[in-house]
């Protein structure tokens, strides 16, 4: 007789990257260098990658210090950008005192900025702190502080 | 609920779809590139690496949160595709930055990831679901339990077989053959369109710090092609 043993299915683990459109690719570079010290680890240039060619985009990749990336910086060079797709995204910052220096860069750089999560019914753990701002395209950014960090 | 089929302007036609496993083909991408390439401005304008050295003030994404026009449609597709879990549906509340405007809100989980992903109905002021225009963001990706090639593939057959059809992949975004296709990063990956057009990557085996120093050492840009 044979056994049927089901292979086990593939599912996603957790969220790895994003890839947002931007309308000005280094006013972009420079807002997220500048407030997360987020790493510039790569550029796909249609002049001299296929993929980007075909598609008409560059793409320019940054990385939070372990994976190659974790936020793309992309252009498309004949469609115009929107916010009409995605209400935000969140990122955790390494620890209290990396959310701290964020926080007061954002003063420093201007940005105007709203405490707590964005979404009201996020979960929110006691004594958990969050604020929000928006990048240069007006793409919602949410800055949460892990409890324990 | 009724939805628009509004097909956003950055999605690949079907007929492109089929021509883009020639990507992973060397003969193929010389060709696209031979424009830049007789002008040279493929190497004053040259996709490389440059690598990851020290840490940034973030450890990862938390949330991810994109417009449908159907939570329940999107929901299912989320749930058989690739094994997500609903964690809760919220009652419709304010839009944080759209005066008179409302939300509805579903959380979404990952394996080790909990409420990673919110599906949001958005309604106007007259109560009209909007409809996702695509062009916020070019995709955001999942990584595969296992996190290796292996799994990127087994997942690739596992959606096939369940009768979803990928618009790009499996690839690895590298120039190894068989799977390269001369981009960055080294993840393999394969990408779906979800029923609002997102375009979603499932992938793993990403470049990290780790083994980029392994396989590159202090060789930096086109000395490490």
């Amino acid at each position: 007789m044979t056994v049927h043993v089901p292979q086990k299915r593939i599912v996603a683990a957790k969220l790895q990257h994003h890839v947002i459109y931007v309308s000005d690719l280094q006013r972009s570079k420079d807002f997220y260098t500048r407030l997360f010290d987020l790493q510039f680890s790569a550029l796909n240039h249609p002049d001299s990658s296929a993929a980007m060619r075909l598609a008409q985009m560059e793409m320019h990749f940054f990385s939070f210090g372990f994976y190659h990336h974790d936020i793309c910086l992309v252009k498309h060079h004949k469609l115009r950008m929107d916010n009409g797709s995605m209400l935000h995204f969140s990122l955790v910052a390494r620890d209290r005192l990396a959310f701290d220096a964020i926080r007061s860069r954002a003063n420093q750089i201007g940005a105007p900025v709203r405490d707590g999560r964005l979404i009201a019914s996020a979960r929110t753990s006691p004594g958990q702190r969050a604020f929000c701002l928006r990048d240069p395209d007006n793409h919602w950014i949410e800055i949460i502080e892990e409890q324990g960090k | 609920m009724t939805t628009v089929a509004y097909v956003p302007p950055n999605v690949l036609p079907p007929f492109l779809q089929k021509f883009a496993p020639l990507l992973k083909r060397k003969w193929f991408r010389a060709l696209v590139l031979a424009p830049p390439t007789l002008t040279r401005r493929r190497f004053s304008n040259k996709t490389e690496d440059y690598g990851v050295f020290r840490p940034s003030l973030i450890e990862r994404i938390g949330q991810v949160s994109i417009y449908v026009q159907d939570i329940d449609r999107s929901r299912q597709w989320y749930e058989k595709l690739v094994g997500l879990t609903h964690s809760r549906t919220c009652e419709q509340e304010p839009h944080p930055s759209k005066d008179g405007w409302t939300i509805r809100c579903c959380y979404m989980s990952a394996a080790e990831h909990q409420e990673c992903l919110v599906l949001v109905e958005e309604r106007n002021p007259a109560g009209k679901v909007s409809v996702p225009t695509g062009m916020s963001f070019f995709h955001t990706a999942f990584e595969l339990q296992g996190n290796g090639m292996k799994e990127v593939l087994a997942f690739a057959g596992q959606a096939k077989r369940d009768g979803y059809a990928a618009n790009y992949g499996p690839v690895r975004h590298n120039g190894e053959p068989p799977l390269g296709d001369g981009e960055t990063g080294g993840n393999v990956a394969c990408y779906f369109y979800d029923p609002d057009y997102h375009n979603i990557e499932f992938c793993g085996a990403m470049d990290t710090i780790e083994n980029y120093r392994a396989r590159y050492g202090e060789l930096k840009g086109s000395a490490r092609s």
